[in-house]
Formats: structure tokens, C-alpha cells, sequence
């Protein structure tokens, strides 16, 4: 009995030793004794399936073919590919009339506070860390890295610029300004635009 | 006839018994102890194709979680940013962009590279809930369930790794009493935010103004309380009359 019990003994510890306290870091797939159906054989959002060629879940629309509740891209000379993330070739969506960038807001936007408090929120989030919280160009990025200069967005130049044109920078990007038409929404897009617009007011330049 | 039996048998029943009790206590308390998330999934930090330092983006530089996870509030799935989210900063000509570390970067995105692929970099996914279960981020950060709630302080975290143990019973905690969790709407992503940062003249405004009640009123109510996460999470669930389901078609549907 005693030999028993020693035995159990040093195993229990060889055990609990081996398997170390809780919340310990490793690297290797968490172990599971009884996968149940934690991991079924279907598209997931962002994961990779090995049902298509490519290896991706995620696909694109076959060429030729507009997704469901999106408009079919316009003739205004952009890809449509650009379109991303939009409904249609008009101004709202394109920042554009015809081959020219169009002056004040669409009117599908209803321009009241909470549509300045969005631009806000997201002007902080997607825009400040190059071009500052108040629009200068002095992010937090321009503190670390000497790379060429941000926009200043309170410049008399930005200011002079139509809103369709600041849109259509946000959509496209410019210079080393990449593009964020896919992060922002188009109305999103606009209310940076607007939130902009208030900046530039209050900086007085 | 002698005794069939010899003498060192007598206390071989109980003896047996004792050992087989010692033995189940003791796989027991390992199962207790290890055959659970807060074991199996608690600490899991996987190596990243990009070493991507949160404490560093999300700490140092201050960048909002919604910087990269962008629709965070639109859909059941925060997303992982598109390489196209690095590529804004990390192009050519911008911020360490000729870093070994980006290599993978490189080989998505950009054309002119040697190695060029255009393939999507493939992240290790860490935090994951079964399939047959459904967890919705976008029902959770609009209603004043922060990021740190489940995923805990990623802005500390220079590689990282799964905090929280993301089990049933750990959901059905805050399911059961979510007024410990909840948090004005404005600063889900500060991941740091405590209750001294809530300014109490505008809180109470703000729930005066939800709820109909006058500020007096519910400043007499809360006299002698301590001004905690508790108290304005109770008065943010009123307010937004908060109710989480409970039931197993909630999450199980």
C-alpha cells in the first residue's frame, strides 16, 4: 500500500509538472480530446477552404457579373473594382461628375449633427495618426519616422479643393496616401469630408 | 482444511478501494484543472507570419483597434485588416518598409518585388469560438461591450496571446449580470478606461437624459455608493435597456 501510494505520488506531481499551471504561453494549437463539431466543414468569413482552387473562402464576382444590391459600374472611365465597397458611378459615389470633381455634398446625405459627430469619430480613428488631430499633418507617425511630409488638411490649398476631390483622395489615395475605399464606407467617406470642412473653418487659416 | 485465504487478504477489499479513491481524485483533479479553456486555450500565443506588435500600434502610437479592424461594428466578424491596411503605411518610401519582418507583406503586395505572390498573408487565427456557436462583435462593441472585455489588454501585448478563456460559462457570466462590463459608448476601444476617467456630471446627464429621470433623483439614489465600473454599468443597462438572452438559441441558433 505504501509503495502504491508513493507511486501515485510521484506520478500525480510527474503530471501536474508536465502540464504546468494555467494560462502558461505555448505556441501550438490549443489541444482539444473531443473536437465535437468545433471545426466544420464550411466558408467562414476571412479562412481559407480547400473546396476552391485558390485556397480562399472569400471570393470574387465572376467577371462580368455584379453582386446582388450593387449597382452596375458606370462609364466614367474608373474600374470597377474601384467601386468597391459602393453602389453605383454618381456623384455620392464617386465624388465626380463626369471627368471633374464636383463642388459641396450629395444630396443623399442628410448633413445634421450626428453625421459631423460620425466624421468625427472617424476622421479620429482612420485619419490622425498621419495627419493629425487637428488637420496639420503632424501625426504621431511624423514623431517617430522621417518619412516625406503629410498633407497639412488646414493648408489654404486643401481648403480650395471641392469635396468631391477630398472624397475621391480618401477613395483613391495620393502620392504615398493609400487608398481607403476599402475601410471606409462611402457615407463615412463624406463625413470626414464634412468633419474636414469644420477643421478647416476653425483653424481660420 | 487450512484457511484458503492467507492473512494479508483480509484488508485487500478496503485496500483496493482505498486505491482506487486515491487514484480517481487524483485524475479528477487533473481533468478539473487542465481539461478546461482557462487551460487549453488561456496563454495559446502562436507565432505570426508578420511579428505585428500591438503594444506598439494600438499602445505606443495610440491607433484606435478600428484603424485595422474596420468593421468591428458592422458585422458578426471583426475582420483582419487587408494587407492593402499595412501597405498605407508600410509602402515603399514609408514607414520601415524595407524591414525583413514585412517580407510577407511584401510578397501580397507589392508587384515590383521578386518574390511577389499576391496572396493574401495568412494570420493565425487565436481567439475562436466552436462553429456551432455564434458570437457577434458588432451586438457586443454598440452596446458597451468593450474590446478588453474578451480580449484583454492587446494594447500591452507585443505578441499576442489569448487572454480570456472564452468558454460558455465565462459568456453566461456577463450574460447573467452584464452592468460589470458595460462602458459608454465612446470608449469601447480605449482599452485602458476606468471609471475615474468618466467625468460623473455628464454621466448623469447622459442617463437623465436616456431615462427620462432627473438628474437629482438619481444622484440621491447613488448617494454613498462607490463611484465604480459597477454602479455606471447598472445605470448604463437601464438605460440602454440591456437584457442578454440566456437562452441556447441566443448563441446555439
Amino acid at each position: 500500500m505504501r509503495w502504491f501510494f508513493l507511486i501515485l505520488a510521484i506520478a500525480s506531481i510527474t503530471v501536474a509538472l508536465a502540464l504546468g499551471p494555467r494560462g502558461e504561453k505555448f505556441s501550438s494549437p490549443p489541444f482539444m480530446l473531443f473536437p465535437d463539431m468545433d471545426n466544420q466543414f464550411k466558408v467562414k468569413a476571412q479562412k481559407p477552404s480547400e473546396f476552391f482552387e485558390n485556397g480562399q473562402g472569400a471570393r470574387v464576382p465572376v467577371e462580368g457579373t455584379v453582386p446582388m444590391g450593387y449597382a452596375a459600374p458606370g462609364e466614367n472611365g474608373l474600374a470597377s473594382s474601384r467601386l468597391d465597397f459602393s453602389r453605383g458611378a454618381d456623384y455620392f459615389n464617386t465624388g465626380l461628375f463626369g471627368d471633374f470633381y464636383g463642388k459641396g455634398f450629395p444630396e443623399e446625405l442628410k448633413m445634421d449633427e450626428a453625421f459631423l459627430a460620425r466624421g468625427k469619430e472617424r476622421y479620429q480613428i482612420t485619419c490622425t495618426p498621419c495627419h493629425g488631430t487637428s488637420g496639420n499633418g503632424a501625426g504621431i507617425v511624423s514623431k517617430y519616422w522621417a518619412i516625406p511630409p503629410t498633407a497639412n488638411l488646414l493648408d489654404p490649398r486643401v481648403k480650395a479643393m471641392p469635396e468631391g476631390q477630398i472624397f475621391w483622395t480618401i477613395t483613391h489615395g495620393k502620392g504615398l496616401m493609400g487608398p481607403y475605399n476599402g475601410v471606409l464606407s462611402v457615407s463615412d467617406r463624406w463625413a470626414i469630408t464634412a468633419y474636414l470642412r469644420g477643421l478647416q473653418a476653425a483653424s481660420g487659416n | 482444511m487450512g484457511n484458503i485465504f492467507p492473512r494479508w487478504t483480509n484488508l485487500l477489499a478496503i485496500k483496493i478501494l482505498v486505491g482506487l479513491g486515491a487514484l480517481g481524485t487524483c485524475v479528477v483533479a487533473v481533468a478539473w484543472y487542465s481539461w478546461t479553456p482557462k487551460y487549453t486555450r488561456v496563454g495559446y500565443m502562436p507565432q505570426q507570419p508578420i511579428p505585428f506588435d500591438h503594444s506598439l500600434h494600438a499602445g505606443q502610437l495610440g491607433m484606435d483597434c478600428r484603424y485595422c479592424h474596420s468593421q468591428v461594428e458592422n458585422s458578426p466578424h471583426s475582420n483582419i485588416p487587408a494587407a492593402q491596411v499595412c501597405w498605407n503605411c508600410h509602402g515603399p518610401g514609408k514607414v520601415k518598409s524595407d524591414s525583413p519582418k514585412l517580407e510577407p507583406l511584401r510578397q501580397a503586395m507589392d508587384p515590383n518585388y521578386e518574390n511577389y505572390t499576391g496572396k493574401p498573408i495568412e494570420w493565425v487565427q487565436l481567439h475562436k469560438v466552436p462553429d456551432y456557436a455564434h458570437f457577434s462583435h458588432q451586438a457586443h462593441v454598440n452596446r458597451g461591450v468593450s474590446c478588453v472585455e474578451c480580449h484583454g489588454r492587446i494594447d500591452e501585448m507585443p505578441v499576442v496571446y489569448h487572454a480570456k478563456p472564452l468558454s460558455m460559462s465565462w459568456c453566461l457570466e456577463c450574460h447573467r449580470d452584464p452592468g460589470k462590463v458595460l462602458r459608454p459608448l465612446d470608449q469601447i476601444t480605449n482599452l485602458a478606461w476606468t471609471a475615474d476617467d468618466l467625468d460623473p456630471e455628464a454621466f448623469y446627464a447622459y442617463v437623465a437624459g436616456k431615462t427620462k429621470a432627473p438628474v437629482e433623483e438619481l444622484k440621491k439614489a447613488d448617494e454613498g455608493k462607490k463611484w465604480d465600473r459597477e454602479l455606471i454599468g447598472a445605470h448604463l443597462q437601464k438605460a440602454w435597456g440591456v437584457h442578454p438572452p440566456q437562452d441556447c438559441a441566443a448563441c446555439h441558433h
